[in-house]
């Protein structure tokens, strides 16, 4: 792993994006709305299912208009967070806290997941079970910890 | 610079709640934590009406049955990011006053995206009543996302300076 992390900060196109505060800001910008669109709509329809949330619309619809755009806002992420931690991968890759959070956004997309699939079914109850609560409780948390756990990295990282 | 405002940021970053937030080493990511949480409320809303009323993704709700969904927790994003974003700029008030992305960023661009984001907000209830927008509807989108994905260049600009 230590040699493919090397060999990735190697690739030409890699290294003048990470050189040029230009291209490496473009990638930041990608990034944050990426993970702004992802966190902001997911955590929306955790809400609903919380009943915090827009509790005069269904919610199957609601989650059906929403999910698409998650989705869409975690391809920045994934596509734009690749160039970021190819950058730097040698430094990023040994830090237990960036791995924490790689944890924390693979656990937090496995719920978004089974959330996406249930709310459908969830929308069809006269109100909401207690398990989709639980459960929507537990998405909510993961992603705001994902932020948290994101923010935390720089400053775990040797100067 | 204006003397006076450059005290009263001086001021600001000598709190001692200010002072112990810089100098606790794990505290500082809990500010931009607040503000990053705040953003994605606010921003992921903002962004998923945009797209509605550019007519991208499904139709399972017109715009103006999301606006009115997602009205109260996008504004309640807002709040939150503004309450960190102040933390965050109390931190290093004096070094943000001089900064030219910040000043683009909170004196130019925020307040006409913000405007723009109102105004939108309000005409969805009648631009989005069916589920096709009209081209109208689309612009404005179109429009607002141009504006915060400049706000948000400006933001990312900062640590250049």
């Amino acid at each position: 792993m230590p040699r493919l992390c090397e060999w990735l900060e190697q690739i030409p196109w890699i290294v003048t994006i990470t050189n040029s505060a230009v291209l490496i800001s473009l990638v930041w910008l990608v990034h944050y709305i990426g993970f702004f669109l992802l966190v902001g709509t997911t955590a929306f329809v955790d809400l609903r299912i919380l009943g915090a949330a827009a509790r005069n619309q269904k919610l199957a619809p609601l989650a059906g208009q929403l999910f698409p755009f998650a989705w869409t806002g975690l391809g920045m992420v994934i596509v734009s967070g690749f160039i970021m931690f190819a950058g730097q991968a040698t430094t990023f890759y040994p830090t237990a806290v960036f791995r924490i959070k790689m944890g924390i956004v693979l656990l937090a997309f496995i719920f978004g997941v089974v959330v996406q699939r249930k709310s459908a079914v969830w929308g069809r109850a006269p109100s909401v079970p207690a398990a989709a609560k639980w459960l929507a409780f537990a998405s909510l948390a993961l992603w705001i910890g994902a932020i948290l756990a994101g923010l935390e990295v720089p400053a775990f990282i040797p100067v | 610079m204006h003397t006076w405002l450059v005290g009263i940021c001086d001021q600001l970053q000598n709190i001692r709640l200010v002072v112990w937030l810089v100098t606790a080493r794990y505290a500082y990511p809990f500010i931009q934590w607040t503000h990053f949480t705040g953003l994605s409320l606010w921003l992921g809303t903002t962004l998923a009406l945009d797209f509605r009323l550019l007519g991208a993704g499904r139709k399972f709700q017109t715009a103006a049955q999301l606006s009115d969904a997602l009205f109260t927790w996008n504004w309640i994003g807002l709040g939150i990011a503004v309450l960190g974003g102040f933390t965050l700029f109390a931190t290093a008030a004096v070094g943000y006053i001089d900064n030219p992305a910040f000043r683009l960023k909170l004196v130019v661009l925020l307040p006409l995206a913000l405007s723009w984001h109102i105004f939108v907000q309000q005409k969805s209830r009648t631009w989005g009543r069916t589920p096709e927008t009209p081209t109208v509807a689309k612009l404005a989108g179109l429009m607002e996302i141009m504006l915060w994905v400049s706000v948000g260049t400006a933001a990312v600009w900062i640590p250049n300076y």
